[in-house]
């Protein structure tokens, strides 16, 4: 009995330190957290964008940058150029390696006043961060990778899949910390997928902290039946397409017959 | 309202495409046409990848031609013999084209040959249908001359073997032209990645001259079966067709066909070979204006022209 007693005050004792750790303010390198609410977006026949908010808990006085992407791949792109002096056509191909589809980066100042260039090159924070990162196949030098890379930016941006911007992050200072929240436009035009999301800590022109979270992007009911259908079973799909077509251009056929248009 | 399609991966307002698909029926009932060269480019405006536009094109076209084929088989305006020739050559043609393009791309500029050939071909048949068909409204004296002029070629289309009659089309002739044209039109498209009418409609009228309503009906009938290959081979190879925007397209272009169906009974042959010429002509000028224009975007996703 005397042990058990003995045990249970220790168990109790434990927990109390437990809690009182929890709740005490604690360093700044592990203090940094971030949540992303909506981690979640299902695609449905009614979708059309959405939005993803984050919030988290910061250090107080750390500047933020918060950076949504997708993992790097590879792009395929026509390239235009002049052809006979003056026609405007496609010209060859340009393979853009190691580049997010999805590159959103939002932060408390701007990224290129708050830390080295060292640092975003590290992180990939910031375009030329990102063109540093990326390569294009086939370019003669280093000038005409960034005539490519800024042409690629403006395309991205056409698409609304690619922004860099700052002053979007709300800041609260309460209890001795630094609350933060980002609500962010989520474009139709990113694709299904996993996403994540970064929280970078800045101070002293460095990175101090680093939180993540995800964001998953996913298709549901008839629109993820049709896409994979489309995908896996194309011969079917492709028959299925084509009596839906021939039906509804007989059934139209009938209806007008029936409605007194044959003369 | 906005309704998201799952192989384009893109949302769309549905007024674009049911508005589209009406306009575009519309030619293809007046005109035996299928409208591609008017369709893609739209829908690549607003968003649509190229790849899938084209291909969910072809799809939306069995329908319109569908139902525009059943409004002029109703008051007997389709060739069905002519029509299978047709298709027959345009089959053999298709696949020639299709390693046509493939020794342009080893060469490297297929591009510029493309477009070249696009641009001449479209210029080259609106301005020929124009003027033949001005001249026909303007002076009805125009006939006399033509029926002289072709009885120089006739006769020796007349010495060509396997010479069979076409009762719907009123003609006579060996059943080699229509292949022949018909493969010469196949391999032009497939090299152009069209549809191909706007070619099919100026060979049934000058070439094999048969009476622009049966064209109309005869062109629409060989586009149904030329797209139903062309959409299976698409879902097949590519995966580019997106089964719910080519229902929103052919819920505008099956109605839009049947209305030109009855609307192009109303009006003259010279009358629609003048108005498809104009239409021809002005898709050739807004083609020339794209292409020496500065482009805004210097890069563009695969699968376009």
């Amino acid at each position: 009995m005397n042990t058990k007693a003995f045990m249970y005050r220790i168990a109790v004792f434990l927990s109390v330190v437990a809690a009182l750790w929890t709740l005490a303010p604690r360093e700044a390198a592990a203090r940094l957290t971030a949540t992303a609410n909506h981690d979640h977006i299902s695609i449905d026949f009614l979708y059309h964008g959405s939005s993803v908010s984050v919030r988290g808990i910061s250090d107080p006085g750390a500047d933020l940058v918060i950076a949504i992407t997708s993992a790097d791949g590879e792009q395929a792109l026509k390239k235009k150029g002049k052809v006979a002096g003056f026609l405007w056509m496609n010209v060859g191909k340009l393979a853009f390696e190691k580049v997010p589809a999805l590159y959103f980066v939002n932060s408390t100042k701007n990224p290129d006043d708050i830390l080295s260039i060292e640092e975003r090159e590290k992180y990939g924070i910031g375009y030329a961060a990102l063109e540093k990162h990326a390569e294009i196949k086939p370019v003669a030098g280093e000038d005409e990778k960034t005539k490519w890379f800024d042409e690629f930016i403006k395309l991205k941006k056409s698409a609304h899949l690619y922004d860099v911007s700052s002053g979007k992050i709300q800041v609260t200072e309460k209890d001795g910390a630094q609350n933060y929240y980002i609500l962010c436009d989520w474009p139709y035009q990113a694709a299904p997928g996993d996403y994540t999301v970064t929280v970078y800590a800045v101070k002293d022109k460095k990175v101090v902290e680093k939180a993540e979270a995800k964001v998953q992007v996913e298709q549901v009911g008839l629109v993820k039946l049709l896409s994979s259908m489309a995908k896996e079973h194309g011969a079917m799909y492709g028959l299925i397409s084509i009596l839906a077509a021939l039906g509804a251009g007989f059934g139209v056929g009938l209806v007008f017959r029936k409605g007194g248009g044959a003369h | 309202m906005y309704l998201y399609l799952p192989v384009a991966l893109t949302s769309i307002n549905i007024l674009i495409p049911v508005g589209l698909g009406l306009a575009v029926g519309l030619l293809s009932g007046l005109f035996g046409v299928g409208g591609g060269f008017l369709m893609t480019p739209v829908l690549i405006m607003f968003g649509i990848p190229a790849t899938v536009a084209a291909a969910t094109d072809s799809n939306q076209i069995v329908a319109a031609s569908t139902s525009g084929t059943y409004a002029h088989w109703k008051v007997g305006n389709v060739d069905f013999k002519m029509g299978l020739y047709l298709l027959a050559g345009g089959f053999v043609g298709g696949l020639i084209g299709v390693q046509g393009i493939k020794v342009l791309n080893a060469m490297g500029n297929a591009d510029f040959v493309i477009k070249m050939t696009y641009v001449l071909m479209l210029g080259g048949v609106g301005s020929y249908m124009f003027v033949e068909s001005l001249n026909s409204i303007l002076k009805k004296d125009a006939a006399v001359e033509k029926e002289e002029k072709e009885s120089a070629m006739g006769r020796f289309l007349k010495t060509l073997p396997l010479q069979t009659r076409f009762e719907k089309s009123g003609v006579t002739h060996s059943a080699l032209l229509p292949i022949i044209f018909g493969g010469f039109v196949g391999i032009l498209a497939a090299v152009m990645g069209v549809g191909g009418g706007f070619l099919m409609v100026p060979v049934m009228v000058y070439i094999l001259r048969m009476p622009m309503h049966v064209v109309v009906g005869t062109s629409l009938f060989q586009i149904l079966f030329n797209c139903i290959e062309v959409t299976f081979l698409q879902s097949y190879t590519n995966h580019t067709v997106d089964f719910i925007l080519a229902v929103l397209l052919l819920i505008g272009s099956t109605v839009g066909a049947q209305v030109g169906a009855v609307f192009g009974r109303k009006l003259k042959g010279e009358q629609l070979k003048i108005i498809l010429a104009v239409i021809v002509l002005l898709v050739t000028v807004k083609i020339v204006f794209d292409l020496t224009m500065t482009p805004s975007l210097f890069l563009g996703y695969s699968g376009g022209h």
